[in-house]
């Protein structure tokens, strides 16, 4: 384990920062998911690293954490259903195309 | 019956009733002699068409009815059973809002009886003429419940106690005679003649509407006779705009110039509207009114000098052009105008009793004149032209008979009304020393008889020029139009001798007096006692002799009984010289105020409507309509951002919170 907090917080930037990158950039609505999916990921590996760091919080920002994870579970569930839902009206699971709405 | 709601009417009102029950019952008809008429209109105007040709029943059955209530309410006032400065009742608060309450009140006096007898005759009798003019006309239930409108807006001028319900009639007046106007609103002079007419009117009203505001300004109440109690106290600016505002709406109302243009035109209308509107009533209100707010005129005798001014302008401007219209309405028209000119000029110099005296006797012999006028032009057809008329006094002799003694009566021949009322016009004007009022009054004086002779001749004298298929179907008028010619020829004769004598002590200066001694008091006037043998005698001789030179140059040029008019003369003279071509000219033109309004009015005032126009256009709604555009414009600009797609807004997100977040980094590290 690295000593210094920077490394794990390095980390996890760029862990959102790909995340953030693939959920701009892709246009499969699946891929979208797996980058929000990374994104929480990375936002609970900086939850977690305070949480070893900084003596004053005992060790409980692993709960912190866990609802994360739980929350992140629930809205995968979610999203991927919708995505599926889409996905049979639509025929194409690229966002782009979702375009009924528009003017 | 009515009774005063409102209390502390007036003192005398409360004295009497302290004392005797009578005046009290008798003012309590004033109401009533006001609803006849309204009610008559609305019926007719509900059921008129359905009633089809009796319709004219309940109106003439009104009128006569308040035509009675009338005489009695006018014997009363004149033997003093009003008591001296008259009577009044209120009915109820019409408008309470704070300071500025105005009541709906009548009040009945001497000059009020005055006009009521001149009103309600006048109206009776133009009603059963009517009903025999507008025999074969489908509109006629119309008519009549106009006529009955007219009724009561003219009684309620009259009567009003406040100058906001004169305003209020002043306008219903004006209403009825748009309405009546342009009765056959089908042809198109006639719709037009009824615009000009309330147009011009309206001008009028406009000053008098500006002069009521500043009585209520700067006397604080609307009422009448409490505004002229507050008169005296005000500044001598106020009170002379008070009276030239006033003035103006007397102006347009009684077609003085500049507002005259108006009456002529007005003669589109059917006879009996003439007769009764444009001849008797409606343009006597400018009189009644000044008449009326005498105390405000007596405080500035420059107004009256203003007054005096138009009137008689007006007298001789519209003689000249009597000389040489041949549409005998016209005629009659402009001998109105003329007419009317003396009654201002009179109430201009101070001798408001003379005035009032022309008034009544105007109304009785020119509606006589017009009403004989539209027999003839009943007998002749339709014709209205007198170049194709003559020689018709053996055919229709009543009609004859009574415009020969309307016309005797309007030239001022001695002893027939107008020598009394016109004469003393005159010789009041002279001995007030206004001796320029006095030399113009002459010479319209001489004027008048000359036109009226010329149309008399034209009309009834000399061979005829009657349009030959015509010519076997002339025919006297029925019983109810030659009726009321027959009975107002009786007051055309006999007003002047029953009023105007003895001279100097008149029995209408002895009605009349009350009402304006204050006035007369204002202007520092004594009386003096009448000279025959003297300045009296000098002035009756001299308006005499001016009438019987026009009478007999009328008669030598035009015609009398059996002999021919000498129309080579006429030419003759018209054709003379320079000048006569152009006065000639002139009069047939009016002058050429017609044209003179229609070029500042039509073509130049159109040009500065049509400059307003395209700014309002271009300019205004531009200003508008741009700021819509740029609103819409934006939008559409705007709406771009919204693709649709959920990466552009998540993008729009991660920008904002790396700015965010770089900007509070930034800020914090300084």
């Amino acid at each position: 384990m690295s000593q210094s907090l920077d490394a794990y917080l390095v980390v996890s930037g760029i862990l959102f920062a790909i995340g953030s990158f693939g959920f701009l950039a892709r246009r499969n609505a699946i891929s979208m998911l797996m980058s929000i999916e990374l994104m929480l990921n990375a936002v609970n590996l900086t939850i977690v690293a305070f949480g070893a760091f900084i003596p004053a919080l005992n060790g409980t920002a692993s709960v912190i954490a866990l609802m994360v994870m739980a929350v992140a579970a629930a809205e995968a569930t979610v999203g991927l259903a919708i995505v599926m839902a889409i996905y049979r009206n639509r025929r194409t699971p690229l966002v782009d195309e979702y375009d009924a709405m528009r003017q | 019956m009515f009774q005063p709601l409102i209390p502390g009417v007036s003192p005398v009102l409360a004295a009497a009733a302290a004392g005797g029950a009578a005046p009290d019952s008798l003012i309590n008809l004033v109401p009533l002699i006001l609803a006849i008429p309204l009610a008559g209109f609305v019926f007719t105007a509900f059921f008129g068409r359905r009633i089809g040709r009796p319709a004219f029943v309940l109106p003439l059955l009104g009128v006569s009815v308040t035509w009675l209530l009338s005489m009695v309410v006018v014997y009363h006032a004149l033997t003093g059973g009003f008591g001296e400065h008259g009577a009044g009742i209120t009915l109820w608060r019409w408008i309470a809002a704070g300071a500025f309450n105005v009541d709906v009140g009548f009040f009945v006096d001497q000059l009020t009886a005055c006009l009521l007898i001149v009103v309600t005759t006048i109206g009776l009798l133009v009603h059963l003429y009517s009903v025999g003019y507008m025999a074969h006309d489908p509109g006629r239930w119309r008519f009549f419940a106009y006529l009955n409108l007219f009724m009561f807006s003219m009684l309620l001028l009259v009567l009003a106690d406040n100058f906001l319900t004169v305003f209020a009639a002043w306008e219903l007046v004006g209403l009825s005679s748009y309405l009546l106007i342009g009765f056959w609103y089908g042809r198109r002079s006639a719709a037009l003649a009824a615009k000009k007419a309330f147009i011009v009117n309206r001008v009028g009203d406009v000053g008098f509407a500006l002069g009521i505001m500043l009585i209520w300004v700067s006397t604080g109440t609307l009422n009448m006779r409490e505004a002229f109690d507050r008169i005296a106290g005000l500044d001598h600016g106020t009170i002379l705009a008070i009276a030239l505002l006033v003035f103006c709406g007397a102006v347009g109302k009684s077609a003085q110039f500049p507002l005259h243009v108006w009456l002529p035109d007005a003669m589109e209308g059917p006879t009996p509207v003439s007769a009764l509107i444009h001849a008797a009533t409606m343009v006597n209100a400018g009189v009644y009114l000044v008449a009326r707010t005498n105390p405000i005129f007596s405080h500035v005798p420059e107004a009256m000098v203003v007054v005096a001014a138009i009137g008689i302008f007006t007298a001789i401007l519209a003689a000249s052009i009597a000389f040489t219209q041949t549409d005998i309405k016209r005629v009659l028209a402009y001998s109105t105008l003329s007419q009317l000119g003396y009654m201002f000029a009179a109430l201009g110099v101070g001798a408001y009793v003379a005035a009032i005296f022309h008034l009544m006797a105007h109304g009785f012999f020119k509606g006589l004149l017009f009403l004989g006028s539209g027999s003839v032009i009943h007998a002749v057809h339709d014709e209205q032209d007198m170049n194709r008329m003559g020689a018709l006094w053996r055919k229709i002799p009543i009609t004859h008979w009574t415009m020969l003694v309307g016309a005797i009566a309007i030239a001022g021949i001695p002893p027939f009304a107008g020598f009394f009322s016109k004469d003393e016009i005159l010789g009041e004007a002279f001995k007030l020393n206004f001796g320029w009022v006095w030399a113009i009054g002459v010479v319209v004086a001489g004027m008048t008889a000359f036109y009226m002779w010329r149309l008399m001749g034209k009309t009834f004298y000399g061979e005829s020029h009657v349009d030959p298929a015509v010519e076997p179907k002339i025919h006297e008028s029925t019983w109810t139009m030659t009726l009321p010619l027959v009975l107002l020829a009786i007051p055309s004769m006999l007003l002047g001798l029953a009023l105007g004598l003895p001279f100097g002590d008149s029995m209408i200066t002895r009605w009349l007096h009350p009402v304006f001694a204050g006035a007369e008091e204002t202007l520092g006037r004594t009386a003096e006692p009448f000279a025959l043998f003297g300045i009296d005698g000098a002035l009756i001789l001299a308006s005499v002799a001016v009438a019987s030179i026009g009478l007999v140059a009328g008669i030598w040029l035009f015609g009398f009984f059996r002999r021919n008019g000498r129309r080579q003369t006429v030419e003759m003279i018209t054709a003379s010289s320079g000048a006569t071509r152009f006065l000639y000219r002139a009069s047939l033109n009016k002058w050429w105020f017609d044209d003179l309004n229609h070029l500042l009015f039509i073509v130049i005032g159109g040009r500065v409507a049509n400059a307003l126009w395209w700014f309002d256009r271009t300019v205004v709604d531009g200003t508008v309509n741009a700021v819509g555009r740029i609103t819409v414009d934006a939008g559409g600009g705007l709406r771009r951002i919204q693709t649709g797609h959920v990466q552009n807004y998540a993008l729009g997100i991660a920008i904002g919170l790396i700015i965010m977040a770089g900007s509070y980094l930034v800020i914090a590290s300084r």
